[in-house]
């Protein structure tokens, strides 16, 4: 299979079987499209003119609009610990337009077989090469250059997210001033949005908010505490024992 | 009729115990779920339900403690439907030659599409257990969030400079 990488939203895509250069280009409009809209590191873009007041989030496009509703709904799922907001108040939505984008562009890639990474976040469809299912491997947040463990995507669960505290470029504002109970929380679930919200929320919530959501949604979770504490839903144990 | 109704009982007590069950792995410090009927209660109380904490306050069933007498009839006994932080829960019970060989669970909770998920609490995991998946073939590298700079020195960028093969 072919592998191509290509740089945006100040990270880099990795994307496996996308065979055709049409379908690389339609997963880069969808990404590109998504920076240009929502970048609030951008001057002109749509968000940072809402930021600064240059435009009504009530004038705002469909799309912005519907991200934006997508985010708050995801604010009522956890409970506030996912949120598109700073504590300033700004609308920030960098914390679902990535796996909004790789939805979107896992669309456009269509059924077959492909296997997407932007930034640290996986979504897949099919198999790997091999008829395997696809692998991923979950970085040691205590060692950057090894691997805590390796995680097959099998029975329906077509994508992988991990957050981090320590990490610089992740937006994750806690709630309270206390430093995060965890310093890297990954997420499997069946589409990219939900794995990449809840394991947003569960660093900027903690133990608490990761009792909650592992209870009420249909996914299977690892945390990584600052002591270096290893936590496990059974789905994960399953994985990691086959 | 004793008989009648302790299996009445035992049908209720399975609802509450799986109900109970479920609203312990939801409340983050109940990591075991009590046993039900045994001991006393703190604070002498008697009851036996044994899910202090849950939300559900849902009645115990009683289907099935009709008041005839005589031995438990073979059948199968149905529970009251218990409310539930997953969606309601009912189970049955098989009587077999005046013994219980069985409790079905007749309504499934549906929460996310899987079936009853007894427990999805993360609990702790030793890293040598973890690293026993190192040896699987990667294909992609989780992490948390790289910019572009920092994924110049990242395992995906080895990986996609390697070439994958697979």
């Amino acid at each position: 299979m072919t592998r191509a990488t290509f740089e945006t939203m100040g990270t880099v895509v990795s994307l496996e079987g996308a065979e055709s250069p049409a379908l690389l280009g339609a997963v880069r409009a969808v990404f590109d499209a998504a920076d240009r809209r929502f970048s609030l590191y951008r001057p002109h873009s749509e968000l940072r003119r809402i930021a600064d007041g240059s435009l009504e989030l009530l004038d705002s496009s469909a799309e912005l609009r519907e991200v934006y509703a997508t985010a708050l709904g995801w604010r009522g799922e956890t409970g506030g610990a996912f949120t598109p907001h700073r504590p300033d108040g700004t609308v920030d939505l960098n914390g679902i337009v990535k796996a909004w984008a790789m939805a979107e562009a896992g669309r456009a890639l269509g059924d077959g077989d492909w296997c997407l990474n932007v930034g640290g976040d996986v979504l897949v469809s099919g198999a790997a090469g091999s008829g395997a299912p696809w692998v991923v491997g979950i970085v040691d947040p205590a060692d950057r250059t090894g691997l805590l463990t390796a995680l097959p995507l099998v029975g329906g669960r077509r994508a992988a997210a991990t957050s981090g505290s320590a990490e610089r470029g992740d937006h994750i504002w806690t709630r309270g001033r206390e430093a995060a109970e965890f310093v890297q929380v990954t997420v499997l679930a069946d589409d990219i949005v939900t794995a990449d919200v809840l394991a947003t929320a569960i660093v900027s919530g903690g133990s608490t908010t990761l009792n909650d959501l592992t209870a009420r949604f249909d996914v299977d979770v690892l945390t990584v505490a600052r002591s270096g504490e290893l936590r496990a839903t059974p789905g994960i144990r399953e994985l990691v024992t086959r | 009729m004793r008989r009648r109704a302790a299996v009445a009982s035992v049908i209720a007590s399975a609802g509450v115990l799986i109900a109970g069950f479920q609203i312990g792995s939801a409340v983050t410090a109940a990591r075991t779920p009590s046993t039900t009927g045994t001991g006393t209660a703190p604070g002498g109380s008697a009851s036996n339900s044994g899910t202090s904490g849950g939300t559900s306050s849902g009645s115990t069933g009683t289907t099935g403690s009709s008041g005839s007498s005589g031995p438990a009839k073979d059948g199968t006994f149905t529970g009251a439907t218990e409310q539930t932080p997953f969606g309601p829960m009912q189970v049955a019970a098989v009587i077999s030659g005046g013994k219980i060989t069985d409790v079905k669970v007749l309504q499934k909770t549906n929460q996310g599409g899987r079936s009853v998920q007894i427990s999805n609490q993360a609990d702790p995991m030793l890293r040598s257990e973890v690293l026993q998946a190192q040896s699987a073939n990667v294909s992609m590298i989780g992490g948390a969030t790289y910019t572009s700079e920092g994924y110049l020195m990242s395992l995906q960028a080895a990986l996609d400079q390697a070439g994958f093969t697979g």
